[in-house]
């Protein structure tokens, strides 16, 4: 068969008789011919792309990286770009068919290649966890530490993770005061006082939240972690604002209007006004005006709770005078030492239909609100030893024989590997040096464990190359076992897997599939969640973004905290549940408290706890429609369909729009007065052939979602516009809504699972993937496709590949051996 | 004052908390002293303060005359520059500098990424979202290696926006390019600090440490010991590695010889001088200004006491999208406000967000010229560099640089200009000037063309 290219003819080469060879023949060139080599042929070579120089499969089959990017843009309908017509179905999928055959042919990525992971610093989430995990101390010093570097969408990638000066410098405080912790216990004052103060913000302000204060609750609720030096009991001394009965137009001064007399139209209770003389009260008079200010406003319900349990239900009535008198409320716990959530609320302002009700119209400041808390303590603190030491000093001698003992023990846990001689002997001889200034034995080691904490053993996952042997060669069991927990757990091995790698068993398969299932159901695989989907989703954005406090006044940080409250429980419950993967885009259910109900309009949730509800029915179910997703999308004022685009193309599909060509023209500004919805502003990107070619892949599917203003609330009308939610794709098919959006991606469910694949792969191994990752990708991928697309599937599928259990040596270390 | 009043620092260092302390310089300058010894306790200094996304010009650069010139600069100043005009006698406006680094120069959009990346360092960084970031030593930096072992810290990064967490934060380019301004290798970029009390126990000494000397220097031996002991393991661990783990593991050790520096430069020298300067809380400020002036009050306290003579002020990052809508009522996000496409509104917003940000170089000069050395202020002394990588943001402009040197330079500069320099000047040159003033003296630096003239008569 002769193709004939314009100006051009080729000669032809005997087809190949391979299958992919033969498809290559009769599916894919003759479709190139029609359709492509107009512009991608010898004459113009756009975008230095040439068809033509392919003559046959195995010429092609050279140029994996070209078809990558060809498969991209055929799936995805960019190419070809209109006006030129759009590939049929069968076509493209001719096309897409033979490139993924020649991806998982044996051989396809070239020699066998698992990569070379760079030896990993921990990052701040592995540190924290690492340190809990190591010596039972939930102190976080990694807060502290500069942002981690960040690569191919993740913080744990070991060629991006840099070590300053800086860093090392809070490494060896951390380190300090780590070890100090884990020994002898944080210290506290012995006299009992106020150790601490968790305050509120008292307006929502567009700053970010920081530091020791509080996000705002228009609903008065006080949520806060705060870090209990020792066990003991300690006093929860709250401050309940209650301004109740300051109602606007009341004159309060003393010897003012009489009660309600002449106060313009307000019916309330008591107050203060209606006595014109200033002759001192009788105690009867006295306990009348207490009785009316009790009376003047409604009790309502006070709950404090800790770590999710009640300690303190009380109640507020009456108004400010009376609370003033009242004094504060104080709840007495007893706690161990650590961190522990304490929340403050009024049960009944989760089912405000809108919050702003518990705000006083006359200065816009919080009817009833817990402002903060006092923490008074310690009492009784417990005389023992904190927890951490017993893990530490594993034998009670204070001899050498035990020195070695204990520093054994923490070696191990900490290098998370068995310790060397020379390195424990190091160690042993700080434990003498210390003695020998007259220092404790506990000193010593704690210096010890000090010096083990700023040690390249501990603070990098290092994978030692074996000295010969092949060029790639397996990971060791124990680094193995690194590998295992850091990807499902951001933190180090535990016993057990410490166990299998002494015996050697944790390579077997059985074994290994055996851990990753019982890793996946641990408490710790949480961190899949909050560490894993959260930068995939790209949560952490809304840490920045704040809808705007005069178009979205029912917004406050509290509800931005449901809602990403919520997509974190929807995510974690597909997670926990291996169910289908897909349900992250079509799930039909979600998570909310009272407020975040009222706020999406559904019915029946009350309180302020989460509840799991069904979406039958409405516009909303799969992430794509949740608020925490559509307002990191926006921007403070208004909604980006082109944002939400490219974060649905970049986060679900895998395929990245391309950066905008240098020198855009600006749009067109409007004329003044003129006023357009987003919509139509945005048309004008279509208007302008070299915009269209990518905005017609990102703006239809933002504009699916127009439904949804930049906090995620529903709506019809965009200003004074009618929302128009269709979009129409760039292969000419159409949609409407959220709904329709859905659909649309479900077609497209294995780029969605592909995509999940190679995030998860990266994240697995720490490190951007290769072409050489190809085949272990599209092997992981059909494997999880044959288990109804579940995470234990593909944290099996990742554990059991080659790039995740073989490392490629550095020749040019042995070379000169 | 009496010869036997002068005071020794080693006097002080024991002492425990917060012991009131001296003007840094005034008490170590001997009676009858010398012009020269003067000038030796007096060290120039130098800061660099950054703002993103450009500049409003027009509401920037003075009108004196045109083309290529020194005018004296004059009593009345465009709206943003108004607010230093009371400073005018001690600084000089510079225009027409180039960074050419922050260019496309064939790579492309990420104008944004380029600009932060290429500022101090005047190259142009490569194009890459995080697994081989290259940029260049910043100016700052040249400068700080000779520090080492002078003064406690080599140089102090600071900021007042954490960086964000984006990975391909412009089209292209890693956010640590925007995140960073210094960089003490081509490789190896400093993150800033924006925590107030982190600064304040980096440069004072953890709070915890303070009671008991005698538990603080038998910490201090231990200390020593054990870094010695891990630099042993790095060293071991290097000739088992390979390739980027080896990378890797000179980072490592770079820090810790570092860390090591610094301890024995503490005994050599006993700097450490304990100050009447209250902790800050724990929080960052939500509030810019507050947490700008934080950061300036450090910056001077740590000139004012020697534990630096370098500093770079990282006030805000590229691309930032950060609102000032509690300060100064704009809810809008700073950068989407610089592209404006012309709309006189978006203009007027970012326009004050120009004149808002160079309040916090107000308050540093004023700072710093109440701070008394020798025979003159602290702001004497000092090179003070302000401006941005961009001027005009709405069209990524890396040329006309918008730049503000204040201070006299200890005596190098001539202040009370604004000189412009032709149009393809590059900003290196200026800071090969600075370096010259500074004791280093660089051949070139980045993509410098020579030195920087007409900055002292």
């Amino acid at each position: 068969m002769r193709f004939v290219a314009i100006g051009h003819a080729i000669a032809l080469c005997p087809a190949i008789a391979q299958t992919d060879g033969h498809r290559f023949e009769t599916s894919v060139r003759p479709v190139l011919a029609k359709q492509c080599i107009q512009c991608h042929g010898d004459k113009l070579q756009t975008a230095g792309v040439n068809f033509s120089v392919f003559p046959d499969s195995k010429s092609a089959a050279q140029n994996p990286e070209l078809w990558r990017k060809v498969r991209e843009k055929v799936s995805n309908r960019m190419m070809p770009p209109p006006p030129l017509p759009p590939l049929s179905a069968a076509d493209a999928a001719a096309i897409t068919g033979w490139i993924d055959s020649l991806a998982a042919a044996p051989g396809a990525s070239g020699p066998p290649d698992p990569g070379r992971v760079t030896a990993r610093r921990l990052n701040r989430v592995e540190f924290n966890n690492t340190i809990r995990d190591f010596l039972g101390i939930t102190i976080h010093p990694a807060d502290d530490f500069p942002i981690d570097n960040q690569g191919y969408g993740f913080d744990n990638i070991g060629d991006v993770l840099t070590l300053s000066p800086m860093l090392m410098e809070k490494y060896m405080a951390a380190a300090r005061s780590v070890s100090r912790i884990a020994v002898y216990g944080e210290p506290y004052e012995k006299k009992s006082g106020i150790v601490g103060k968790l305050l509120t913000k008292s307006v929502q302000d567009d700053g970010q939240v920081s530091g020791t204060t509080l996000p705002f609750s228009m609903r008065g609720t006080l949520d806060g972690v705060y870090h209990f030096p020792v066990e003991a009991d300690y006093l929860l001394q709250f401050r309940v604002t209650n301004r109740r009965g300051v109602e606007p137009g009341v004159d309060l001064s003393p010897g003012g209007a009489p009660n309600g007399a002449d106060a313009p139209g307000r019916g309330r209770g008591g107050g203060r006004g209606g006595r014109g003389s200033r002759a001192p009260m009788t105690e009867e008079e006295k306990q009348a005006r207490h009785e009316a200010d009790r009376k003047a406003a409604p009790p309502v319900e006070f709950d404090v709770d800790v770590d999710g349990r009640q300690v303190l239900k009380d109640t507020v009535e009456g108004n400010e005078a009376y609370a003033y008198d009242r004094g504060p409320t104080v709840a007495k716990i007893h706690v161990t030492a650590g961190d522990h959530e304490i929340r403050a609320y009024f049960p009944a302002h989760a089912d405000m239909d809108d919050p702003r009700t518990n705000l006083n119209p006359r200065d816009g400041r919080r009817r009833l609100a817990a402002e903060f808390v006092e923490i008074t303590g310690p009492f009784d603190p417990s005389a023992q030893r904190p927890p951490s030491y017993k893990r530490i000093f594993v034998c009670g001698t204070h001899d050498a024989a035990c020195a070695r003992k204990i520093v054994e023990s923490l070696e191990r846990r900490g290098y998370r590997r068995p310790p060397g001689e020379a390195e424990t002997r190091r160690l042993l001889k700080l434990v003498a040096l210390v003695q020998k200034q007259g220092d404790s034995f506990d000193e010593g080691i704690r210096i010890a464990l000090q010096a083990i904490l700023v040690s390249p053993e501990f603070l990098f996952r290092i994978e030692r190359d074996p000295v010969s042997g092949a060029g790639i060669y397996r990971v060791s069991n124990y680094e193995l076992a690194s590998r295992l927990s850091y990807f499902l757990w951001s933190s180090m091995p535990d016993e057990e897997l410490m166990k299998l790698a002494d015996q050697h068993q944790l390579s077997r398969q059985p074994v290994l599939e055996a851990q990753v299932k019982r890793m996946l159901q641990d408490a710790k695989a949480s961190n899949l969640v909050d560490d894993f989907a959260t930068q995939w989703l790209d949560l952490r954005a809304l840490d920045r973004k704040k809808p705007d406090a005069a178009k979205f006044p029912t917004v406050d940080d509290e509800l931005l905290a449901d809602m990403r409250r919520e997509t974190l429980l929807f995510v974690g419950d597909v997670f926990r549940n291996d169910s289908d993967l897909l349900d992250v885009i079509k799930g039909k259910f979600t998570y909310v408290n009272g407020p975040l109900a009222r706020y999406y309009g559904i019915a029946g949730v009350n309180g302020f706890d989460f509840k799991r509800v069904s979406l039958e029915g409405t516009d909303r179910g799969g992430i794509l429609t949740q608020a925490s997703i559509l307002t990191l999308t926006s921007y403070a004022t208004r909604t980006s369909p082109v944002i939400r685009g490219k974060w649905v193309l970049e986060n679900m599909l895998g395929a990245p729009p391309p950066p905008p060509p240098p020198d855009v023209p600006a749009l067109e500004a409007t004329r003044p007065g003129a006023e357009i919805s987003v919509r139509a502003r945005l048309e004008q990107h279509r208007a302008n052939p070299a915009c269209a070619v990518c905005h017609r892949q990102m703006d239809p599917i933002g504009f699916g979602l127009e439904n949804f203003d930049a906090a995620g609330g529903f709506r019809t009308k965009d200003g004074k516009f009618d929302v128009d939610s269709s979009g129409t794709l760039p292969d000419g098919r159409t949609f409407t809504g959220a709904n329709g959006l859905r659909d649309i991606l479900l077609s497209q469910s294995t780029a969605f699972t592909r995509n999940f694949t190679e995030k998860t792969l990266t994240f697995a191994l720490g490190r951007g993937l290769e072409p050489s990752d190809r085949a272990a990708v599209e092997q992981i991928n059909r494997k999880l496709a044959a288990n109804g697309n579940r995470l234990s599937a593909l944290a099996t599928a990742i554990a059991e590949s080659e790039p995740f259990q073989m490392r490629r040596k550095d020749e040019s270390l042995h070379a000169s051996r | 004052m009496h010869p036997d009043n002068r005071v020794s620092r080693r006097s002080l260092l024991r002492g425990a908390g917060t012991a009131l302390a001296l003007p840094f310089l005034d008490a170590m300058i001997p009676p009858f002293a010398r012009a020269a010894e003067v000038k030796a306790a007096t060290p120039a200094r130098v800061a660099f303060l950054y703002v993103p996304n450009g500049i409003v010009m027009e509401e920037w650069t003075p009108k004196t005359g045109e083309g290529v010139g020194e005018w004296a600069l004059p009593e009345t100043l465009p709206r943003i520059t108004s607010a230093i005009a009371p400073y005018r006698s001690e600084l000089m406006m510079l225009s027409g500098l180039d960074c050419n680094g922050g260019r496309a120069l064939g790579d492309g959009p990420g104008d944004h990424g380029r600009a932060g990346a290429a500022y101090l360092t005047a190259t142009h960084p490569k194009k890459s979202a995080g697994k081989d970031l290259h940029a260049g030593v910043s100016v700052d930096q040249v400068a700080a290696k000779k520090m080492s072992g002078v003064t406690r810290f080599a140089s102090l990064e600071l900021g007042c926006e954490e960086g964000v967490q984006g990975g391909n934060c412009d089209n292209g380019y890693s956010c640590t390019y925007s995140n960073t301004l210094a960089w003490s290798t081509p490789t190896t970029p400093l993150p800033p600090e924006v925590r107030p009390r982190a600064v304040f126990e980096r440069l004072f000494g953890s709070l915890e440490l303070g009671a008991d000397p005698v538990r603080r220097r038998l910490q201090e031996m231990y200390e020593k010991s054990i870094l010695d002991g891990v630099l042993e393991d790095a060293r071991r661990l290097q000739t088992s590695l390979g390739g980027a783990d080896k990378v890797k593991m000179d980072e490592y050790l770079a820090s810790v010889r570092d860390i090591e520096t610094r301890i024995q430069s503490v005994e050599r020298n006993a700097k450490s001088l304990p100050i009447n300067y209250a902790a800050p809380s724990a929080s960052v400020p939500a509030d810019f200004g507050e947490h700008a002036r934080l950061m300036t009050d450090l910056l001077v306290l740590a000139f004012q006491t020697d534990l630096t003579r370098i500093s770079t002020v990282l006030l805000s990052i590229e691309q930032s999208p950060r609102a000032y809508g509690a300060e100064i009522g704009i809810p809008e996000g700073h950068h989407g406000l610089t592209h404006h496409s012309g709309d006189k509104e978006k203009i007027e917003k970012v326009t004050q967000i120009n004149c808002y940000h160079i309040k916090s170089l107000v308050y540093a000069l004023d700072k710093m010229k109440a701070v008394k050395e020798g025979d003159g202020t602290l702001l004497d002394h000092s090179m003070i560099v302000y401006g941005s990588g961009i001027s005009d943001g709405n069209r990524h402009d890396h040329g006309n640089l918008p730049v503000i040197l204040a201070g006299r330079g200890n005596g190098t500069l001539t202040p009370g200009r604004h000189i412009r320099y032709s149009s393809d000047t590059p900003m290196a040159n200026l800071f090969v000037s600075m370096l010259d003033r500074m004791g280093v003296e660089p051949e070139f630096f980045g993509d410098s063309k020579g030195k920087l003239d007409r900055l002292s008569i």
